[in-house]
Parts: C-alpha cells; structure tokens; sequence
C-alpha cells in the first residue's frame, strides 16, 4: 500500500475513536442531569453502549485502518493501544480523589486492565490476519498466516480464558489485592 | 440476671433496678396501704415476666450481609417477601434508626463482635488484618458458660481464619477473600476443610440448628444455655440464587431512582463491585431473590426454635452490617455516609421483655450496641471498654431515651473510590468531613431525608458546624452524646 502521510495514517484513526468515545463518555456520563428521563435512558442506551465498545473494540477499526494507510507494525500497535490507555489513564485519575499516586499507578494492573490488553492482543492479531487476507484477495503475494501472529493470538486467549477460569477472574482478582495489600498494607 | 451489685457498667439495663429491689418496694408499699393485694399480684407478675424462665438465655444472632434497612416485607416494599423476617418484627421490636458506624464489611463485623468503634478495634478496612486484641463479645459469654459457635462469614482480613478456642464451633470459609460462594462452598468447620452440600444460607442454617439440637448439661445437670452468631453471605454478590427462587422478581416492576440507567453497573468502577453482567435493573432483582431465599432459612431457624420450646427464654437479634446504595446520588454499594449505606435493619425478640410485641423503637441503635446488648441480656457485666450501648432498657420500655449522635468512620478501601472520611450523625444532621477529594458534606435530615442538598458553605451551615465539629471532636475523644 501506499505509505501515507503519518497524520493519515496514525493520528487521524486514533482521533476518531478518540472523539467518538470522549462524546459518547460525556454524554452518557451527563445524560442524567438533562431532568429528561426519557432522554436520560434514550442517550445512556445509545452512548453507554457506544462508548464501551470503543473503549473496548475500537482497535478493530484503528489498526485496519492504519494498516491500509502504510502504518508500520509497530505504529498500527500503537496506535490500537493509545485509546484504551488513555481510558486506563482516566479511570486512575479517577481513582486518585481517593488515594495516593502509587496506588493509581498500581491501578494500571487490575484484573479488568489486564482482561482488556489480553484482549487487545487477540484484536491486533485477529485484525493483522484479516488485513492480510484481504491484501492476499487484492492480489498481493502475502503470507496470511504468520508464526509469530498466531502465537500472540493463542497467548492472549488462552490467558484470557485462564484468568476467567480462576473463579470467574476472582483467583487472580485476590492476587492483585494481596499484591496490594503487601505494596500498600492496608492502605491506611 | 444479675443483681445491681455486681453490675459495673453505667448503661445496662440492670443497673436501673433490681429484680430483688422491686419486690422489696413493692411489699413495702403493699405494707403501708399504698397498694392492695390484687394490684401488687399483678405488679409482682409483670416483674417475674422481665426474666427469662432460666437464668440465662440463649441467644441467636443472626448477620446479613449488605441488606437494606428498608428492603423487608413490612417496610412495604413494593415486592420483596420476607415473611420469615416479618414474623421477627412481629413477635419483636423493630430498631427504626439503626445504623452502622463504619459502612464496610469487615470493620463493622468487628465493630459488632467488640463493641468498639473501629479506629479502637483496629480494623479500619478489608485491608486491615484481625489481631484479636479486642475481646469478642462470644469470649465473654464463653467465659460466663455459654456454649458459643460463629457459623457463616467471617470476613476480616489475616492469615485465613483466626484461632478462637472460645468457640465450641467455627463454620466459615476464606474462599473469595473470605466471601465464600452462594453454591458449593469451599468451607473449614473448626479447622477442617468441608465442602458444602447446600446452599449456603441453608447450609450454615443447618449448621446451626445442630448445634441449637445439642445436649448441653453441667456436670451439676443444669442447663448450659448457648449463643450463635449466624453469619450469612446474603446478600452478597455475585448474586446466586437456587432454581425455586432464581427468576422470582423477574417481572417486578423495578424503581430505581431517576439517576441511573441500564448501564450503571458497568461505569464508575462499578464492575468491581462485583456486576460485571446484566443489566443494573436485573442485578437490583437477583439482590433481592437472594435476601428472600436467606429469609426462608430464617423462618426455618425460627420454626425450629419454636419446635424444640426454646422461643420463651431465646433471645434472637437480626441486624446487617451496612445497607447498600442502589444509584442512589448516583452511587453503588456501600462505603458512603448516605443513610443508605448507613442504615442497617435491626430486629430484636426477647419475649421475656418486650410488652408490645410489634412495637418500633425510634432510639438510635448501633451495630456497636449489639456485643453490650448481648451481655447485658446474659446479665454479665458489660467491659467498660465497650463503646456502644445496651439497649436492653428500651426493649422493655419505648420511651427510654437514648443516644443524640454518634460517630461515623470510613477510611479509604482499595480499589473503591471513596476517600477517608469522619462524621457525626445527629437525630436530624448529618456532617462528614472528607480527607481529600470531595468538599464536606452537611445535610439537614429533617429537612432534606433525601440529602440532596449540601448545607455546606451556606449561612445555616456557619450557625452549625461549630457545634457538630465539637461534637465530632467529642465523640472522637469518647464522648458520648
């Protein structure tokens, strides 16, 4: 493909799903205060979803993208993690009305963090692998399958898959908390 | 019960009168004419009926878990059934203003067991390990002659459960951090590893209906009366429910308040409360399937109690350990100084003491006044180091007066976004200073029941945070008010 200008072919991708979740996070955080139940519920049912799922999902669209603008592997990675970073980043800050600055940056670790990386790892392969079928039926001379892409995919599943099997996530979640707890004691 | 000569403590209810000084006035007052015969029957009657048949009663606790002041069947709630509970209220007296002072699990557990705020028992949060440094109320009654067991959660942070050679029977669990689970719980009964075949609550129910079954006899063939502290996971989530019950209030008509939506449980770090899955509406429902199905082993306790002739002379308490935020100021859970949170359902039936059967109580009751409470009832003396009180005087009497305001703690609980605080609650105002991240809080209860409107920084606030930050100051010091 041709390579294309970085602001097209990292920035632009990135902004988007950043403006899309930062207008879907205000409004449904607001909603509420419209004095309007009816679209209260309307804009949550609407934004609540929307912003969820780009928080969660939205590398599907980001490395596509970046790939077919000329993005390098190591930019189409990066621009697939700067969003859900940034809403880590945010839940920390949020955390930090309560606590100090080590333990928001030990937030960074939690289980739900730690689930949506893993799950980010199996969006950038799935996506690499789609990228390359696709190339593949424009009649590029591409390898789909990689070894290396693979064994991303199957790490971060079947990690997925364990930490759930603990319990539900509980195992791991009590993990995190005695790391706390031996960082932090009780905290107070 | 005892007599006011052994009795050291300024607020139980024996220190008010004997059982022995009111038959000596009673007859005194029969000698000089001042009553006839007939009445002084009905005197001595009424004061024979303030003790139990046997020395000393046997008591049932009974903890919950998270539940609500006002989720029960006779506060009228729209459709939650607890008929079980119901017949508590009934054959009791129901605590209308009670509350905990530190809304998190295992403080106010250990504020129950101790009777000590929890800046005196140490467990500040569900960080914090038990050391046992403060005396169980269980510890004192066994001393006394008790047989005693803790079945159910335990729930304070350590090194799995502690050693309590007091108890003549520990059921609990350390699965989940302590939480256990609803199905198939992981479970140590004194010490030995057991899976649960039940249920949970049933499962800890039948634990305790076994020991209640249990031959108790001194050497000297009297009776040795027993104490058990049932401790349920309800309602706790996730929430889990058995195949009769699950899907109960699916078609309820639910009424959270205005200011949340569907996707409430997945904001705000709220999936770390434990709702992960479903709909905000739908895991409100599953809340109160669970209390039900925990309601339905309390009806069973109390037929049993009733089976085996032990209801005269058994005094049975129900409380929870905080209430629960159900978006309400656009909150989840527990943690806050919202009434709430703060508010706890509190039942007693004390047959033996209770004239109006049904009747409410409007003294302030604190999960801190149920280890004096306990004692006082057992007629052992309460330590003086117990904070709370007995609220022994206003079972037998609704118009003993009681507290005005009492103190309010909460410190910071990793990873749950609420930050230390202090406060006082007073009989109609409520201020809480916060250690960082919000500004202080002060409502109007009478005024505002809602607390909706923070006083704070206003011209009415200036007229009265001087005397609620001195009371504050004064309860902190271990004043009583």
């Amino acid at each position: 493909m041709e390579r294309q200008s970085f602001s097209r072919r990292f920035i632009i991708p990135v902004f988007i799903i950043f403006i899309i979740i930062s207008v879907a996070f205000v409004g449904y955080s607001y909603a509420w205060r419209l004095g309007s139940p009816f679209l209260h519920h309307l804009l949550a049912s609407l934004l609540g979803p929307l912003y969820f799922l780009l928080v969660a999902f939205g590398p599907l669209f980001v490395y596509p993208v970046a790939y077919f603008r000329g993005a390098s592997p190591k930019e189409r990675v990066i621009a697939s993690l700067i969003n859900p970073f940034l809403w880590m980043t945010k839940e920390c800050i949020r955390l930090y009305a309560s606590f100090t600055l080590l333990e928001c940056l030990y937030f960074y670790l939690n289980l739900l963090n730690i689930w949506l990386i893993l799950g980010l790892g199996i969006q950038i392969g799935v996506a690499e692998l789609l990228c390359r079928k696709r190339l593949k039926g424009l009649g590029r001379d591409i390898q789909v399958f990689d070894v290396r892409i693979c064994a991303l995919l199957g790490t971060c599943l079947l990690l997925f898959v364990l930490m759930y099997a603990c319990g539900e996530g509980e195992g791991i979640w009590s993990v995190y908390l005695e790391g706390y707890r031996r960082l932090f004691h009780s905290g107070v | 019960m005892s007599t006011k000569e052994t009795i050291d403590d300024s607020n139980g209810f024996n220190s008010l009168l004997s059982r022995r000084d009111m038959l000596k006035y009673l007859g005194m007052a029969t000698a000089s004419g001042v009553l006839n015969l007939s009445l002084l029957k009905e005197l001595q009657a009424l004061t024979l009926a303030t003790q139990p048949k046997e020395i000393r009663p046997n008591i049932i606790f009974i903890l919950s878990d998270n539940c609500r002041w006002d989720h029960l069947g006779f506060k009228k709630h729209p459709f939650i059934q607890t008929p079980g509970l119901d017949r508590l209220a009934c054959e009791g007296v129901v605590f209308e203003n009670a509350f905990n002072t530190t809304s998190l699990c295992s403080p106010s557990r250990a504020s129950i067991l101790t009777g000590t705020y929890a800046h005196t028992h140490g467990v500040k949060n569900n960080h914090t390990a038990w050391t046992g440094s403060k005396t169980t109320f269980l510890e004192y009654l066994k001393q006394a002659g008790y047989d005693t067991a803790f079945i159910g959660k335990w729930h304070m942070p350590g090194k799995g459960l502690p050693e309590m050679p007091f108890l003549d029977q520990f059921v609990s669990y350390t699965y989940r951090e302590g939480q256990g689970s609803y199905f198939d719980c992981p479970m140590l009964v004194n010490g030995k590893p057991v899976q649960a075949q039940n249920y949970i609550t049933r499962e800890v129910t039948d634990y305790a209906i076994a020991f209640m079954q249990r031959k108790r006899m001194n050497p000297d063939g009297s009776k040795r009366p027993f104490c058990i502290y049932l401790s349920h996971r309800s309602a706790h989530p996730p929430y889990k429910t058995p195949a009769d019950i699950k899907g109960m209030y699916a078609n309820a008509k639910v009424d959270l308040p205005p200011e949340v939506d569907a996707w409430f449980s997945k904001a705000e770090g709220n999936v770390f409360q434990g709702i992960m899955t479903s709909s905000y509406e739908n895991q409100y429902r599953k809340y109160c399937e669970v209390i039900t199905v925990m309601d339905r082993d309390i009806q069973r306790l109390l037929d049993k109690i009733e089976a085996l002739g032990l209801r005269e002379n058994t005094l049975v308490i129900y409380a929870s350990d905080n209430g629960m935020l159900w978006g309400e100021h656009r909150m989840h859970g527990i943690r806050e100084a919202y009434e709430e949170s703060l508010r706890v359902p509190f039942i007693v039936r004390c047959p033996w003491l209770i004239r109006d059967p049904g009747g409410r109580r409007s003294q302030m009751a604190l999960n801190i006044d149920v280890a004096p409470t306990i004692l006082d009832l057992a007629g052992i003396p309460v330590p003086k180091d117990m904070e709370g009180i007995s609220l022994a005087p206003s079972l037998g009497n609704a118009d003993v007066p009681g507290r005005n305001a009492f103190l309010v703690e909460f410190w910071k609980y990793f990873p749950e976004n609420t930050p230390t605080y202090v406060g006082v609650r007073t009989q109609t105002h409520k201020y809480v200073d916060f250690e960082k991240g919000r500004i202080p809080w002060l409502f109007d209860l009478t005024a505002d029941p809602r607390e909706r409107i923070n006083l704070y920084n206003t011209p009415e606030a200036n007229k009265l945070l001087p005397e609620l930050k001195s009371m504050l100051k004064g309860l902190q010091e271990g004043k009583r008010y």
